[in-house]
């Protein structure tokens, strides 16, 4: 226990420095009673797991999407948005309908990756269903192929508006 | 006219009549008449008891029924309540037995003639005032209990290897009590209870602990209490169910009223390690037996589980009765000895209602696998109700019948601290605290242990065919369960009408004095500092559901009528519906309490991960097997069950067939004695 605090102490802040706030989305699209705080369920619908690596890294201590007040939850019932990512498979099309219908008005949904937009290099192929527009309606998109971490941490902070 | 002797007498005569009847009356009517009969029997035998507890005791002498020794009876306090309490429970099992036995195939002429010549033996035991009357009613209790337990031997191969077990350890249990009577007696004039109690008084202290500790191992084999408890999980989930209710409820007790008679009343209290011995005997058996309860995965034995943890800690408060008599602490030692028996009748009241609901179940569904049942309430709603009423009698929590009697042996135990500034001795200053903490965790398993009865039981999805084809079982099984549920629920909220009658009969134990509790709705206790009221509690726990349930009620239609409500499917992770193998097991939901028991009762499991064949990486199956062994079997019994085994063979070669040499055996033995006789006289 003592080293931890040791260890704590050492190591300090490694968090980047915050960089300036993004242009906020229209504001008809983000829903006010979030009020800067949402909390985020993440759904993996058919990704290389490429973009879980960055979303990891960017809820990780540099990038701390955490301060910026998006949280990462463990049930769709507790959550606000959604975090998908992948092109969505034919066996997940289904669960992601389901967790989509089991948020909580008013809620969310971003598309992680070049994959969740428009399929990727996945496009065309015999398991996928389609991108993630094609079954649940998405809010917000976030390009790249993985996105960097920077680029979902700033994805992220259009949502809370913080 | 004296009510106890007119009620016993009328108890054996409507018995013996009944099981009469049984033997005569064609099968259909058969089981109607045996159970009207023995709840008849058992109604007689409540009358008799109260009037005894009231103060109506009698005596009577038959010289001429039985050679020798002659029967003679006296129904005092202390053996009114132990009367009154069988009685009860027959009435209870009697009425249920109705339908129960012609549903079970159990009407043949045998098991349903002995059923109530088990409730007149059962009756007539704390009634007994000589050691011969005393010795012939246990034995026939003994045998007439084991002729029921076998009862389904022809259907479940389990069924006789549980009786061969019940047979001989109520016998060696018989034996030691045996034994240690005649050693007494062998100190008396004759061996009527009044010689015995004048002899008492007088009896060196080492003749007088080796008759205790001798008895003392026989009533506690009877009582189910550790180390010779061996028999009760075996015996009570094998007998039909309400036979294991009158077992479990009404024939352990009368090993709690062995001890309580000759301790207290034909020894005269005796030494302090007497009852520290009976105190670390009971919160030892408390502890074990509801830690096994917990383990366990099969309703009834889980109840007869339970059984070995209420008898233990009827022995608690036993001991600490005595170790506050010899201490010279009327007041405590009344207080602790009301609570032990107050724990009697609360644990009949109980474990009826639990055994009779069990075997409701066992009707319904043919299994006592609590990882097969779930899913009953909707099919069974009356069962259901039945069960969760036990179920919360059995815990020691505020509405719940134990809770009444467990607080008070609390309060005797707390009070006896030598802080307190009651009671001396350092014994008494390692015992209290221990034994306090003992009772703590029993009444913490025992809600564990009946959570998970209940709700794996009884709630949730039918996880096997034959609970989901569950159906309610006939009224008059319902009304055997109601009546047990009634007794509950009057001895959770006005515990105080059988308060007299328990201080009564504590008196006779402990001598005249004070009642221990005084009170008509709040109980107060006398002498020390303390006062309850289960009424008003439990009216301010219902007005405080009431409540709460109506606030929530009121929010949420509130919340309804703003905001608009949508239904939404439940939440499954997204997969396939929910199904009965993704719900909590009785085996998973002891996991916790088994880790955390780990080095005490230790479990054995076996995790068994079978490959798919073309991958290593796939798994076809996994499965777990968990066993919970007995360990003080394993310890004690296996290594005496070896050596009998081992002598026998070794005596096989003196017995090899030929009939010379026995005769010659016989020649030498006679001669041998007759040596021996010449030299010593």
């Amino acid at each position: 226990m003592l080293s931890l605090w040791r260890k704590i102490r050492r190591t300090g802040r490694v968090a980047e420095p915050a960089p300036p706030r993004p242009a906020a989305p229209p504001a008809d699209r983000m829903p006010v009673e979030l009020a800067g705080s949402v909390q985020i369920r993440h759904v993996d619908a058919g990704s290389c797991n490429g973009c879980e690596v960055e979303i990891g890294s960017a809820f990780g201590p540099v990038y701390d999407a955490e301060r910026y007040g998006a949280r990462l939850v463990a049930s769709p019932r507790h959550a606000d948005a959604l975090l998908v990512t992948g092109p969505v498979t034919r066996n997940m099309a289904e669960p992601l309908r389901r967790t989509y219908d089991a948020v909580p008005r008013p809620k969310l949904v971003v598309a992680v990756g070049d994959c969740a937009r428009n399929c990727g290099v996945f496009a065309g192929a015999y398991g996928v269903a389609g991108a993630v527009r094609d079954v649940v309606p998405v809010d917000l998109e976030i390009a790249g192929c993985p996105p960097r971490p920077e680029a979902i941490v700033e994805g992220l902070r259009k949502l809370t508006g913080r | 006219m004296n009510l106890a002797a007119v009620g016993l007498g009328v108890a054996v005569a409507v018995g013996v009549l009944t099981a009469l009847a049984a033997v005569v009356v064609p099968a259909p009517m058969r089981s109607t008449v045996t159970g009207a009969g023995t709840a008849l029997t058992g109604a007689a035998g409540v009358v008799a008891g109260i009037a005894a507890m009231t103060g109506e005791s009698f005596t009577v002498a038959l010289p001429a029924l039985l050679p020798l020794s002659g029967v003679s009876m006296t129904l005092d306090a202390l053996g009114g309540l132990f009367v009154a309490v069988t009685g009860g429970v027959a009435v209870a099992a009697g009425i249920y037995g109705i339908s129960y036995t012609r549903s079970h195939g159990l009407d043949a002429r045998l098991v349903q003639a002995v059923f109530p010549l088990f409730v007149v033996a059962m009756l007539l035991v704390p009634a007994a005032a000589s050691v011969g009357t005393f010795l012939v009613c246990w034995e026939l209790m003994a045998l007439t209990s084991l002729l029921l337990v076998v009862a389904e031997h022809r259907r479940r191969p389990e069924v006789a290897s549980a009786g061969r077990w019940y047979a001989v350890m109520t016998h060696l249990g018989f034996v030691t009590v045996l034994v240690g009577l005649l050693v007494f007696v062998a100190h008396a004039a004759d061996d009527s209870f009044p010689a015995l109690r004048e002899a008492g008084r007088q009896l060196s202290p080492g003749v007088a602990g080796l008759v205790f500790v001798v008895t003392l191992a026989g009533f506690s084999s009877k009582a189910g209490i550790l180390p010779l408890h061996a028999w009760l999980p075996r015996a009570h989930p094998e007998a039909p169910s309400h036979v294991s209710a009158l077992m479990s409820a009404a024939m352990v007790n009368l090993g709690v009223y062995g001890m309580v008679r000759v301790g207290f009343d034909l020894l005269g209290g005796g030494a302090r390690w007497w009852w520290l011995l009976v105190l670390a005997l009971g919160a030892l058996s408390a502890v074990y037996g509801i830690l096994q309860a917990a383990m366990s995965t099969d309703l009834k034995r889980l109840l007869g589980q339970s059984t070995t943890e209420n008898m233990g800690l009827v022995l608690v408060g036993v001991g600490a009765a005595g170790l506050f008599a010899t201490s010279g602490d009327r007041v405590l030692a009344g207080l602790a000895l009301a609570a032990a028996l107050l724990h009697v009748i609360v644990h009949a009241a109980f474990k009826t209602l639990l055994f009779l609901a069990a075997g409701s179940v066992l009707h319904a569904t043919g299994t006592r696998d609590l990882d097969a049942l779930g899913g009953l309430r909707p099919r069974m709603p009356v069962t259901t109700a039945a069960f969760g009423l036990g179920a919360l009698a059995a815990s020691a929590l505020p509405p719940g019948t134990a809770f009444v009697s467990e607080w008070l042996l609390l309060q005797a135990l707390i009070h006896g601290l030598p802080a307190s500034g009651t009671t001396g001795g350092t014994a008494a200053a390692i015992a209290m605290p221990v034994a306090v903490a003992a009772v703590a965790l029993t009444a913490g398993l025992a809600v564990a242990t009946f959570v998970k009865a209940f709700g794996v039981g009884f709630l949730a999805k039918p996880r096997t065919a034959a609970a989901e084809n569950a159906y309610e079982s006939p009224p008059s099984m319902l009304a055997g369960m109601g009546l047990a549920g009634l007794a509950c629920v009057v001895l959770a909220v006005l515990p105080t009408i059988v308060l007299p009658g328990v201080a009564t009969a504590g008196s006779v134990a402990l001598g005249a004095g004070e009642s221990a509790v005084t009170g008509a709705v709040t109980l107060r206790l006398v002498g020390v500092v303390g006062s309850l009221s289960p009424l008003v509690l439990t009216l301010a726990l219902v007005a405080a559901l009431v409540v709460a349930a109506g606030a929530v009620r009121v929010v949420a239609t509130r919340r309804a009528r703003r905001v608009a409500r949508r239904v939404v499917r439940l939440w499954d992770c997204g997969a396939g519906p929910l199904s009965a193998r993704m719900e909590y097991t009785a085996t998973s939901f002891a996991e916790p309490l088994q880790r955390v028991f780990d080095n005490v009762v230790q479990p054995e499991t076996d995790v068994d991960v079978s490959h798919h064949e073309e991958s290593r990486y796939l798994v076809q199956a996994v499965e777990y097997r968990r066993r919970v062994p007995d360990r003080i079997e394993r310890r004690l019994y296996q290594p005496v069950l070896a050596a009998v085994a081992a002598w026998g063979r070794a005596g096989r070669r003196l017995a090899t067939g030929s009939v010379h040499r026995y005769l010659g055996y016989g020649f030498y033995t006679v001669c041998g004695l007759l040596i021996l006789l010449a030299v010593t006289r």
